[in-house]
């Protein structure tokens, strides 16, 4: 036993050594050594990513899009990317979800990744039903992938001065086999993109997927009107073309997300 | 680079900033618009309310607030850090009422809440008041004022000008839209102010609150009835003059 300088005990190895304590010692060493194993494969088996089908409840063995192969694939990731898809996307056609995934890990709250209900699940797969047809072709060939996401108009670098921005803006980022044009300006250097449509996207680029991200640059980061229509000009582009049906009903149903999503705050009058 | 210079109100940035007070513009822009405007005999402000939840008691959440029979204003940003700086405006307009034995001037109270703003951008300990504020009043001399202040204390006197979050696109909207015509009467003015707030405001009239006075009388708050009449006017102009239009077109 050992004090460290913060008073706290810490269980130090001894250094005296004899033939008959090394076998001992080393005994003790492997047990906790196992323990120590087990708690930290119980962790991973908790960490494990899971795609559950959602008619069958049961989790997908294979990837997803070798079980559902589409030509078409759209990200959509935060609030106000959800929002556009959901009011000008999903609204129109009947959209069905085939899948959904649930995880965790060590800053989540809740301890078990199976108490969970379905409406806490983190990601949601649907398909569009009345055009399977689109969805036909093998996956990975022919497959192109559109990301949504936005981020705070603070993390934007350039060297403009930020208060001649006028926010929300969108950029675009494409992989090398992504041939059409993207429908706003691209992103500059040095400015970078983070978390998971980076991962996405770098992805994409590796195994020469042709794939797009249209990042919001907005200075509301909550579900806001504003911030969702700044992605409407994408939707003259190749990959919407033919999804988007009933614009007219887009309005409604947007606002309709807005206000059931809107949580009460009187900080800011 | 800001990192280290952005924790203390009281640290200059190595390039001059401080980083505090222009965080506390930030916070102005979370707050609802507000849009005040100059007229000829009148001065008129109108914010977008705030949806206010169910059970809330609306008459407690206002923007508008009187500071003196003849003055009143508007702000944008934390609301706790506007009532106690409207507390010591109020307080500040009754004093000098009761030593100087006049009322104060616009000019006046803009300036005291100013210094107040300023020095809470210089103490120790202390951080900045998250509001902006649009005042508005008549000077004994008959005079319309329309001040606006920041954060950093900073005061300036204004033909029209709006604060709070889209308060860029009102701006620009009054840039275009201010001329001697539309000031011209009082009911042109408010008709300015309502159709400023159109521009952003989400769902048309229900959503906005107005405020006017006239030179000699006090502060005259809209009911939602009149603000929608006025709404409904707005809108039958709009439509007759893009029927003017398509006809020209034609």
């Amino acid at each position: 036993m050992a004090a460290t300088f913060f008073g706290e005990v810490v269980k130090t190895r001894s250094r005296a050594v004899t033939e008959e304590d090394d076998d001992d010692e080393e005994d003790a060493w492997t047990q906790d050594n196992y323990e120590d194993r087990e708690v930290r494969r119980e962790l991973e088996k908790k960490r494990e990513v899971e795609v559950l089908q959602t008619q069958t409840n049961v989790s997908l063995e294979i990837p997803l899009l070798e079980q559902y192969p589409c030509s078409k694939f759209i990200i959509a990731i935060g609030h106000n990317a959800v929002a556009f898809l959901s009011s000008f996307v999903m609204n129109s056609g009947a959209w069905e979800e085939v899948g959904s995934t649930k995880l965790w890990n060590e800053w989540c709250r809740t301890a078990e990744t199976t108490t969970l209900s379905p409406a806490d699940a983190f990601c949601v797969f649907y398909r569009l039903k009345s055009e399977p047809a689109v969805f036909g072709s093998s996956p990975k060939r022919g497959l192109q992938v559109t990301l949504l996401t936005s981020r705070h108009v603070t993390d934007y670098r350039t060297p403009e001065s930020s208060g001649s921005l006028s926010s929300p803006f969108l950029k675009a980022l494409k992989t090398q086999s992504f041939q059409d044009a993207a429908h706003c300006t691209l992103l500059e250097q040095p400015n970078i993109v983070h978390d998971l449509p980076a991962a996405v996207l770098s992805y994409c680029q590796v195994w020469k997927i042709p794939a797009i991200l249209y990042l919001c640059y907005t200075d509301i980061m909550k579900l806001d009107l504003v911030t969702v229509e700044a992605f409407k000009p994408i939707l003259c582009s190749k990959s919407f073309r033919g999804l988007v049906k009933n614009a007219s009903l887009s309005p409604e149903a947007l606002t309709k997300l807005v206000t059931t999503n809107e949580i009460q705050s009187n900080i800011y009058t | 680079m800001a990192a280290r210079y952005d924790r203390a109100i009281t640290v200059f940035s190595p390039d001059g900033h401080l980083f505090q007070v222009e965080y506390a513009q930030e916070a102005v822009k979370k707050g609802s618009t507000a849009v005040g405007i100059r007229g000829t005999d009148i001065v008129v402000l109108g914010v977008e309310k705030k949806s206010v939840a169910k059970l809330q008691d609306e008459r407690t959440v206002r923007k508008i607030c009187a500071l003196d029979d003849h003055v009143c204003m508007a702000f944008a940003g934390l609301t706790a850090d506007a009532r106690i700086v409207i507390n010591r405006a109020r307080v500040e307009c009754q004093s000098h009422k009761l030593t100087v034995e006049d009322p104060v001037t616009v000019e006046y109270i803009t300036r005291f809440i100013a210094t107040l703003k300023q020095r809470y951008t210089q103490s120790n300990g202390r951080r900045p008041f998250g509001i902006s504020a649009l005042i508005v009043g008549f000077d004994d001399d008959g005079i319309p004022r329309l001040y606006q202040t920041d954060p950093s204390g900073t005061y300036h006197a204004w033909k029209a000008n709006a604060i709070g979050r889209s308060a860029k696109t009102v701006r620009e909207f009054l840039e275009k839209n201010y001329t001697e015509g539309t000031i011209a009467t009082d009911s042109e003015a408010i008709k300015l102010a309502i159709r400023a707030l159109l521009e952003v405001v989400q769902s048309g009239g229900k959503n906005i609150e107005l405020a006017i006075i006239r030179r000699n009388q006090p502060l005259k708050m809209f009911s939602a009835k009149e603000i929608e009449s006025q709404v409904v006017n707005i809108e039958k102009e709009k439509e007759e003059a893009e029927k003017k239009k398509s006809k020209k077109v034609v």
